[in-house]
């Protein structure tokens, strides 16, 4: 099958794209559809981890490929992480001031500090916004981690939704590969204060006036 | 890079409401009167969830057939700079496909069967995409009229009262506020350059100024009602209003380049404080977006192949997933 | 130390750079998911930045600006090695490539960081963390895909057999190579050819590819000294297109 494209783009050119292609699709497989994860972001260091969104990921390792690309291509960053989707426990939403730990009712607790697992617990405190992570407890399951969170959270801001992601489930990047992020500040020609022209239409504006 | 126009058709308000349960309705409308967000596990009204996949998969298809245009010249760029900035450019439309799908998805439709829908002809986006770049000048006229145009609507929806898209939009203009600038500075450096590369940014000039008035979709007298999704702050501002508001802010500075926009009609009236302008041709806005326009074709085959080209990648990591979970957020 | 040496080895480093990141760039936009689309697109964008850092380089040493170099010259003039000037072909192809190239360059970075000519060394220390995320990606993708399936394997490994003698041809010993290695410049492209076999060779054994067996016969030499294959000239003529215009022009 020979190449029937005539485009403008060279890359196209070489794509080999056929009369086939040109006209129809193949019908897709099945399932198609990899997992998502969460990736959490820590912008700047001692900022603190703020989600950022989700990749399409087969698995974490290469979530974390892309998370680094998608979330942490610009500005600063000192820190990620990223945990499947299905990890996360959410809590209902509330709004309107309330906030979900109003609703959390009496847990009855088992005093057993050495039992339990880590949680990270994160914070949605305005609706539209990222969550933030606020911190990380220790508990026999999900309920107390709730529970204990609502014990240590000060409250100084309602909290419209809660994560919680198991501690085990969650995979922050190591500090030795932290590096990754080092030439950041070095990518100027991402950031629009690389492209400043206004002297270019001064001295074109004065030429075209000692013209006339 | 979406304009908005023409992404709310076919709507039948009266049959779409009559199933829903009044006491959520009143709730979820006083949310929205109140300012908050709407986020993925609120009850939402069918009508509601319909068109915000609607808007959101032909915004996200949009940047990703948006990434094609200006890809014509990413082999070619002249010099370091231009070249880097093209690369970054193109490669944020990608970014904000991405992320567009995925806000897209909380609402219940599959990345991959959205892509489907796109690639099989099923849905539409933005109409200027289905013109060729012929020049470097047209690229960056893109970069710069055509990015302007895309953030005035973005701004806009950015206020809207889906929280997903919103987050998305957030972080789509951050980073827009680029690609305007570096179309501006290379658009800049064309119009005050020598002859011959003026010459080339004025033609093309001329070539996009329909698709520019095309973007932002017919004159909102031609378009569909849609109080109900402006109450629910979906659509944000009307087609009119982008148009207005882009010639607003761009006009001059074309001008100020000593360019001429390609049509002898345009001018503020001071009186009304609007610009009056020709109208463009709204039948072959109709023909185009109906698949009869210079590179409808291509676009989609090119999608397709870099679909079939891929599938063995993503074949070979495919980890089936049991449950299908949707984003959180 | 004679800066015709120091030249040259710059200029390899700077061409093959250039020419791979202009490769990899074509994926920009059509890569094999979104995602993935976005991450080899950094990468392109990186090693494009890393080759104006050695044109730089080489401007304070009274050669031409960076565009100049990189958008006048004809093929002829290009040192880069054969291996990044072949079209860019199936993804398969290009992570291969990507995954050799890379590993490739993050040795030679290490060890011009303990270069004796300062700004070659800052420049490499300063580039470190980036060719980290490079390996670190080329790395798990070989992982992953040369376990995976059939297919996915059968297509590795014929990537990687017609790319391996190419991957050799990196390690072309340069004129001055005796003085470059005496003055502490550089440890040399033989010794750098072992450190990337064993780290290669360490990938590949955690994969079900085989690393083919090549006889010095079959290497692709000739890059560092101008002679390409037939696709770097057209490479380089679309890259300069617009370029040629007006190349006083500013752009």
């Amino acid at each position: 099958m020979t190449a029937i494209l005539e485009s403008l783009d060279p890359r196209v050119k070489r794509m080999g794209i056929t009369a086939e292609n040109l006209n129809a699709f193949p019908t897709p497989p099945e399932n198609d559809q990899f997992a998502t994860y969460q990736v959490i972001i820590e912008p700047k260091e001692g900022k603190g981890y703020e989600s950022a969104g989700i990749v399409h990921a087969p698995d974490a390792e290469i979530a974390f490929l892309f998370g680094k690309e998608q979330y942490s291509r610009r500005f600063t960053c000192s820190g990620m992480a990223v945990a499947a989707t299905a990890d996360v426990l959410a809590s209902p939403f509330t709004e309107n001031k309330i906030s979900v730990y109003d609703l959390l009712e009496y847990a009855s607790l088992e005093e057993n500090n050495s039992a339990g697992e880590f949680y990270e617990v994160f914070h949605l405190y305005k609706r539209g916004k990222q969550h933030s992570h606020w911190g990380r407890v220790k508990a026999v399951n999900p309920e107390q981690a709730l529970y204990e969170a609502k014990e240590a959270y000060d409250h100084s801001k309602p909290v419209y939704n809660i994560w919680l992601i198991a501690s085990d489930n969650i995979f922050f990047a190591d500090e030795n590969i932290k590096q990754i992020w080092d030439t950041l500040p070095l990518k100027t020609h991402r950031d629009v204060r690389d492209y400043k022209a206004q002297d270019k239409i001064n001295a074109y504006k004065e030429r075209i006036k000692s013209n006339l | 890079m979406y304009g908005g126009g023409n992404s709310f058709e076919h709507l039948d308000l009266d049959r779409s409401l009559e199933n829903e349960d009044p006491q959520l309705l009143a709730e979820f409308e006083a949310r929205i009167a109140r300012g908050e967000k709407i986020e993925p596990s609120d009850w939402m009204p069918a009508l509601y969830r319909k068109q915000l996949i609607r808007m959101i998969e032909q915004h996200a298809h949009s940047e990703i057939i948006g990434a094609l245009p200006e890809g014509t010249w990413i082999t070619r760029a002249p010099g370091f700079k231009r070249k880097m900035a093209l690369m970054a450019k193109v490669q944020d439309e990608v970014g904000h496909a991405q992320l567009l799908y995925a806000a897209a998805e909380t609402l219940g439709k599959p990345r991959e069967k959205m892509i489907e829908d796109l690639i099989n002809g099923k849905s539409k986006y933005s109409n200027i995409f289905n013109y060729p770049a012929y020049t470097w000048a047209d690229s960056t006229v893109i970069s710069w009229l055509v990015d302007a145009g895309a953030i005035v609507n973005q701004l806009a929806n950015s206020k809207g009262s889906y929280g997903p898209y919103c987050r998305a939009l957030d972080r789509i203009c951050a980073e827009e506020a680029f690609h305007l600038k570096y179309g501006h500075h290379s658009v800049i450096h064309l119009s005050t350059g020598s002859a011959k590369q003026r010459e080339m940014v004025q033609a093309a000039l001329n070539r996009w100024w329909t698709p520019l008035m095309h973007f932002f979709g017919p004159p909102d007298k031609m378009s569909t009602h849609t109080e109900i999704l402006t109450r629910w702050k979906v659509k944000m501002s009307t087609n009119d209003e982008n148009r207005q508001q882009f010639l607003d802010m761009y006009v001059p500075k074309i001008w100020d380049l000593g360019l001429t926009i390609p049509d002898p009609n345009l001018k503020k009236n001071e009186t009304t404080e609007k610009w009056e302008y020709t109208e463009p041709d709204w039948e072959e806005f109709k023909r185009v977006i109906n698949g009869d326009g210079p590179c409808n074709k291509e676009r989609l085959a090119v999608r397709r192949r870099a679909e079939e080209r891929g599938a063995w990648v993503r074949k070979a990591i495919m980890k089936p997933v049991e449950k299908p979970v949707t984003p959180l957020a | 130390m004679n800066q015709l040496a120091i030249k040259e080895l710059l200029y390899k480093i700077a061409d093959d750079q250039l020419i791979l990141g202009h490769r990899n760039s074509e994926w920009t936009g059509v890569g094999p998911t979104l995602e993935e689309d976005i991450a080899f697109s950094s990468m392109a964008q990186d090693k494009v930045g890393q080759s104006l850092a050695f044109y730089k380089l080489l401007h304070n040493m009274g050669e031409n600006d960076p565009d100049t170099v990189a958008f006048m010259r004809n093929a002829e003039q290009f040192h880069n090695c054969q291996l990044v000037e072949l079209p860019s072909g199936e993804y398969d192809f290009s992570l291969i490539r990507h995954f050799l190239f890379d590993f490739a360059e993050s040795a030679r970075f290490r060890r011009l960081s303990e270069s004796s000519v300062k700004d070659i060394a800052d420049v490499a220390n300063k580039l470190k963390g980036e060719i980290k995320y490079h390996t670190m990606h080329a790395n798990i993708w070989i992982k992953k895909l040369g376990n995976a399936t059939d297919e996915s394997i059968e297509r590795l490994q014929s990537a990687l057999n017609y790319a391996f003698p190419y991957a050799l041809g990196i390690f072309e010993k340069s004129p001055f190579e005796t003085d470059l290695i005496e003055n502490g410049v550089f440890v040399g492209e033989a010794q750098l050819q072992e450190e990337w076999l064993e780290e290669v060779q360490n990938v590949i054994n955690q994969t079900q590819l085989i690393l083919p067996t090549v006889t010095d016969e079959e290497i692709k030499y000739g890059g560092r000294i101008g002679k390409h294959t037939n696709h770097l000239q057209p490479l380089l003529t679309e890259m300069s297109e617009v370029f040629k215009i007006d190349p006083t022009a500013e752009w």
